[in-house]
């Protein structure tokens, strides 16, 4: 990683924390905060797509489907965007849907890694347990803003630290003649 | 590349190029343990995680795709995989991030390729054995890349078989489906490859992911439109490549055994196969997924030896059991430090091309000890050494 790359993304990790703390705070105006989230998200993630075609994608065979792909993701993120209200509970159930699925693929990957014998598929059960677990409960208190935003802030937290943590890892490979 | 090729054909072309039948034996198996040696394996026997070869799919399905996991991905796939062709490739109108993936193409005949065998050169016979991996793969993935990239490794719907039966040449499109469980079907054309994703680096577009495993069976013959090749058709004839990475690594294993001084590009010994010439080009046009069962008759018939058969658990209790300090003497031992130092190796020279897809390499001579701790092994190995 260099240094540019080590810098960005401590700042990004530390905004991310930033606005979990505030969410955390402040929840009454957690959700609103995440809609937003979400739907600049989608306008970035349209932007990158046009940009990638421009730099990279045009040169391939078939490329232009980057192109179309780019423009219709980014027309419904401005649609997303300029949407006033998008009720609550779709947005939690998106949320809660996407926590159960990591929670199935972390459960299966531990059980691969217990096939397979490695020492770590306890921790990565554990994980895919506490996930599955937690939405589920999570959907009997549905109608809570509350615990709807501190799930999506334990996710964003956890990012974050994985982030910075990155930026401060050893990964030179030793070259030795 | 499966077993096949990089277990029995190996063992073959060791016993031909000249070593004996215990010899060839540890070669073959060290060539085929490139496909096993995972980070998953080496935590299993708690050996340097820095020594894995190859990643399982559940390590690639949980890997991120942030730039760190990119050049960990790309350090496995491209120092034992796909060895880039050209570092310094030159392409005009295109982006310095198109032409760093562009440039980690992988084909035959490489610099890196003569860098692979002389580092093997007076080293271990697992040396040599992942010498011999990496030259047959080069054949095997050649026009593919050992890092996600869909402008490079893509794939689309035109992709057809060459047929020639009863002397009769037909094109039949290949049906490609995502169905892990479901085995290919070399006689209907249903084959299946990895998902088409739009990210450049999903873990989908890794390698010949997007073309299944049509690059590891030896009998067929395909042409398809390379995400990268400006809708040039290119035709893959896998029997010739096959056969050459036969004869290729019968003379490379000749250099490592001091029968030639040096390695040298295009040269194949092709002498040496003549009297079972015949016979190879019949093992590896047969069509069925697996040729293991005719290379090991093959073999046994070459060396009069059985041939046992490849058992990922056969060196793991040598090492685990022996003293921490003797560990490197091992099998495993001296396998995870010729493997370290190739993917060293490696990493350095696409690092000094000014690609950082692999990573930082630090030049020890230079600068000292820096980065992952598991290099050290390289330096207290080179000590020893000298």
């Amino acid at each position: 990683m260099s240094k540019v790359q080590k810098v960005t993304n401590v700042l990004t990790g530390l905004f991310m924390l930033l606005c979990s703390g505030i969410m955390i705070l402040f929840p009454e105006i957690g959700s609103h905060l995440i809609i937003i989230i979400l739907s600049a998200a989608l306008l970035v993630y349209s932007l990158r797509l046009l940009f990638y075609y421009f730099v990279m994608a045009r040169h391939m065979v078939g490329g232009k489907a980057v192109l179309y792909r780019g423009i219709i993701i980014f027309d419904l993120a401005i649609f997303t965007t300029l949407m006033a209200e998008i009720p609550q509970i779709y947005v939690m159930l998106y949320l809660l849907g996407c926590y159960l699925f990591s929670g199935v693929i972390d459960t299966f990957n531990a059980l691969e890694a217990k096939r397979l014998g490695t020492p770590l598929w306890r921790a990565k059960l554990g994980l895919g347990v506490f996930s599955m677990v937690t939405s589920i409960v999570c959907l009997f208190f549905i109608r809570s803003t509350n615990i709807f935003v501190y799930i999506y802030c334990g996710g964003l937290i956890s990012s974050a630290c994985i982030r910075i943590a990155n930026a401060f890892r050893k990964t030179a490979i030793a070259y030795v003649r | 590349m499966q077993d096949d090729f990089h277990y029995y054909a190996t063992y073959c072309a060791a016993i031909i190029s000249g070593y004996s039948h215990e010899e060839s034996l540890e070669i073959c198996y060290s060539a085929e343990l490139v496909d096993h040696c995972s980070r998953t394996l080496l935590s299993k026997i708690r050996a340097p995680l820095a020594a894995a070869t190859t990643q399982l799919q559940s390590e690639l399905m949980d890997a991120r795709t942030d730039i760190l996991e990119i050049q960990n991905i790309t350090r496995i796939w491209a120092s034992f995989h796909f060895l880039p062709f050209d570092l310094r490739a030159k392409l005009k109108h295109r982006s310095a991030l198109y032409m760093n993936k562009y440039r980690l193409i992988c084909n035959t005949n490489s610099d890196l390729l003569v860098d692979t065998v002389h580092l093997a050169g007076g080293g271990s016979l697992q040396a040599a054995g992942i010498a011999m991996h990496i030259l047959a793969d080069t054949w095997a993935h050649r026009y593919f890349a050992g890092t996600p990239s869909l402008v490079i490794n893509n794939v689309n719907s035109y992709c057809y078989e060459l047929i020639s039966d009863e002397e009769k040449h037909r094109e039949r499109a290949v049906t490609f489906h995502h169905n892990p469980v479901l085995s290919d079907d070399v006689y209907k054309g249903y084959y299946s490859n990895s998902v088409y994703q739009v990210r450049e680096n999903s873990i989908m577009n890794l390698g010949h992911g997007r073309a299944g495993h049509l690059p590891d069976y030896s009998f067929i013959r395909y042409k398809y439109l390379p995400a990268w090749g400006e809708y040039a058709e290119i035709i893959k004839d896998n029997p010739s490549d096959y056969y050459h990475a036969f004869c290729q690594m019968i003379y490379a294993m000749k250099v490592l055994r001091g029968t030639y001084p040096i390695f040298e590009k295009e040269k194949y010994d092709t002498k040496a196969v003549t009297p079972w010439e015949d016979e190879i080009h019949e093992i590896l046009t047969r069509r069925r997924l697996n040729a293991s069962k005719d290379w090991k008759e093959f073999g046994e018939r070459l060396s009069g030896h059985t041939i046992e058969d490849f058992d990922l658990g056969k060196f793991q209790e040598e090492y685990g059991n022996a003293d921490k300090k003797l560990r490197d003497n091992t099998f495993l031992g001296k396998f995870c430090l010729a493997a370290m130092a190739q993917k060293s190796m490696v990493t350095n020279q696409i690092y000094k091309s000014g690609n950082m897809l692999a990573g930082f390499s630090v030049d020890y001579d230079k600068f000292g000890f820096k980065g992952i701790k598991d290099f050290m092994k390289l330096v207290e190995n080179e000590k020893r050494g000298s």
